[in-house]
């Protein structure tokens, strides 16, 4: 479904003095791939993105990008990729236009004028394009920052916090123009904090506190660090339907309550009619079954609380 | 002979300079208070203090160098003397003109991009450092000379207002020549270079501006060295001067280049 590997990042760490803000990140993301990167504020998303973005140099560790060093050669790296600064950064005196037509200036071969006009276009700024980008909306400066970082067609794109302080509809703008993005085959790395952004929008997540904690699809993180729980109502659970239920060799846990029976099983699919038979065999008057299945931010919240090691 | 993106940069300096008020008063009236101050000092030192600078050793030694250099002046009257000795210490002193522009431009060029968190956007294109630092220097350095130029025509104006036009023809050498034309551009880039790696070297935008205004203190030494009849700056010198701040120059570009350290300055600045 996805290319080759087209970011690799090896053993990757950076300190500052002292302090370690990433350590040891082991991590690739192919071509076409949409890679969400997790983690609480201070665990190292955005150092991370400096790095393979080629603003900042590893102390430790190799990355390798588009099959360039970042480190070694920052300005080849920057022809193939955008990046979208957790602060937009626009020049508050010139017009949106203007904003695009310089950074647009920078690269060789593209048509400075036909690209801006595309972006503004896809933006939805082209009416407002000859105002000043300091009367912008923050929704408005968000679209033209990511506008700034697409205008040269990259193949790599790092958005660092996109929906960041964005009202919910303004986020939602965001969050389609970069699905809209994701389907024109363009690697996307998007660093946030918000949870059901990355479940919405990615195809896999790494969680990151100053290591890396996980790195998966969302469903085969929920496979790893939870097992979906079976919740089966009832008039009322008499010891001998909980007996019964615990005396399953695939019961996991079991947690009882005066009309419910929560359960976690090996395996979901072929052990849940057996669950039920057994209650029912043991005098249980159902309700209803469910299953609950965990949510990213519960996977999210285990990993990070449960990791106190990994706080620098 | 400018590459795309050094024009790109400077158009855009220049762009955003022409929108901010603030700015603009700073480069059109910081040239214009040095000028009415030296003025106004002049004519001070002319009207209540003639007597007492000719009684000088000093300026004894100073006026026979400039004696030597322009006989013409050994003929005037002592008072004359004085206001030729004056006029002359003109020729560095507007070269604070286009440092003290170019040093407020540089730090005020980087630590808004800095600030504003458009330097990490740039620094993510495929610009070079050198670029980048070039662009901005010129775009400094460039406004920082013609007002320069335009302010010495001002000086010489407003001394012929005060009656001492007749003595302009004695006081314009062919080192002022050099200095305006050749100096004074170089005066400008070298400030602004210094200036961006204070900038970029500092922790912060306050500390960056403290230390790049020592850069105004070799135009005092050039003053100082005239003044006090230690060197009187005729052609060769001045050539020579001018050499040696091309020189200068060139390894400011080249440490600029070197010490602008886009992390430091992408991670270091709160």
């Amino acid at each position: 479904m996805y290319g080759m590997p087209i970011i690799e990042a090896s053993g990757l760490t950076r300190r500052f003095d002292s302090f370690t803000a990433v350590e040891g990140i082991n991590i690739t993301v192919n071509e076409g791939e949409v890679l969400g990167f997790l983690g609480p504020n201070g665990a190292g998303k955005t150092t991370t993105i400096r790095m393979l973005a080629g603003i900042i140099s590893p102390t430790a560790g190799t990355a390798n990008v588009a099959g360039i060093r970042p480190d070694l050669e920052p300005e080849r790296l920057h022809e193939v990729i955008g990046l979208l600064t957790e602060r937009t950064g626009l020049y508050e005196r010139l017009s949106a236009r203007r904003n695009l037509e310089y950074f647009a200036g920078f690269y060789e071969n593209i048509n400075v004028a036909a690209q801006v006009e595309k972006y503004l276009k896809l933006m939805g700024l082209w009416d407002r394009r000859d105002d000043y980008a300091g009367g912008f909306s923050k929704g408005m400066k968000q679209r033209l920052a990511l506008a700034r970082a697409l205008i040269h067609e990259p193949k790599i794109v790092f958005l660092d916090e996109p929906t960041s302080g964005l009202d919910p509809e303004a986020a939602h703008e965001v969050r389609d123009l970069i699905k809209k993005l994701s389907t024109e085959g363009r690697t996307i790395f998007i660093s946030t904090h918000n949870l059901p952004e990355a479940e919405s929008l990615c195809s896999r997540i790494a969680v990151i506190r100053t290591k890396l904690l996980a790195l998966d699809t969302p469903d085969n993180l929920r496979l790893r660090f939870f097992h979906p729980q079976l919740i089966i109502h009832m008039a009322k659970v008499t010891d001998a339907v909980e007996a019964a239920a615990r005396a399953l060799p695939f019961v996991l846990s079991l947690k009882r309550e005066e009309s419910a029976l929560t359960l976690e099983l090996k395996n979901m699919e072929i052990n849940s009619p057996e669950v039920v038979k057994a209650v029912v065999d043991a005098g249980a008057r159902i309700a209803s079954v469910t299953e609950e299945r965990p949510t990213l931010e519960d996977i999210y919240l285990n990993l990070v609380r449960d990791k106190p090691e990994n706080v620098k | 002979m400018l590459n795309k993106r050094v024009k790109n940069i400077l158009l855009k300096e220049w762009q955003v300079a022409l929108h901010d008020l603030n700015s603009l008063l700073m480069v059109t009236l910081l040239p214009l208070l040095i000028i009415a101050q030296a003025v106004t000092v002049f004519w001070a030192i002319q009207e209540f203090a003639v007597d007492s600078i000719l009684g000088l050793d000093i300026v004894q030694k100073a006026l026979s160098n400039l004696i030597q250099t322009v006989p013409a002046v050994g003929a005037l009257p002592a008072v004359q003397q004085i206001q030729v000795f004056l006029l002359s210490q003109m020729m560095f002193y507007i070269l604070l003109i286009p440092t003290m522009i170019a040093v407020n431009s540089a730090t005020f060029s980087i630590v808004e991009e800095k600030l504003s968190g458009s330097l990490e956007a740039l620094l993510a294109t495929p610009l070079h450092t050198w670029e980048l630092l070039f662009g901005k220097a010129l775009a400094g350095a460039v406004p920082a000379v013609i007002l320069t130029w335009i302010c010495t025509l001002i000086f010489f104006l407003a001394v012929r207002i005060m009656g001492w036009g007749a003595l302009i023809s004695l006081v314009v050498t062919p080192a002022w020549y050099i200095t305006i034309l050749l100096l004074a551009p170089l005066m400008a880039l070298l400030s602004f270079l210094l200036g961006v790696i204070g900038s970029s070297r500092a922790k912060d935008a306050k500390s960056a501006q403290n230390s790049i205004i020592l850069i105004i203190f070799p135009v005092f030494g050039l003053i100082a060295l005239q003044v006090t009849g230690a060197l009187w700056f005729t052609v060769v010198p001045t050539i020579l001067l001018g050499i040696l701040l091309a020189g200068v120059n060139a390894l400011a570009l080249w440490s600029a280049v070197k010490l602008f350290r886009r992390e430091s300055v992408v991670i270091r600045w709160k």
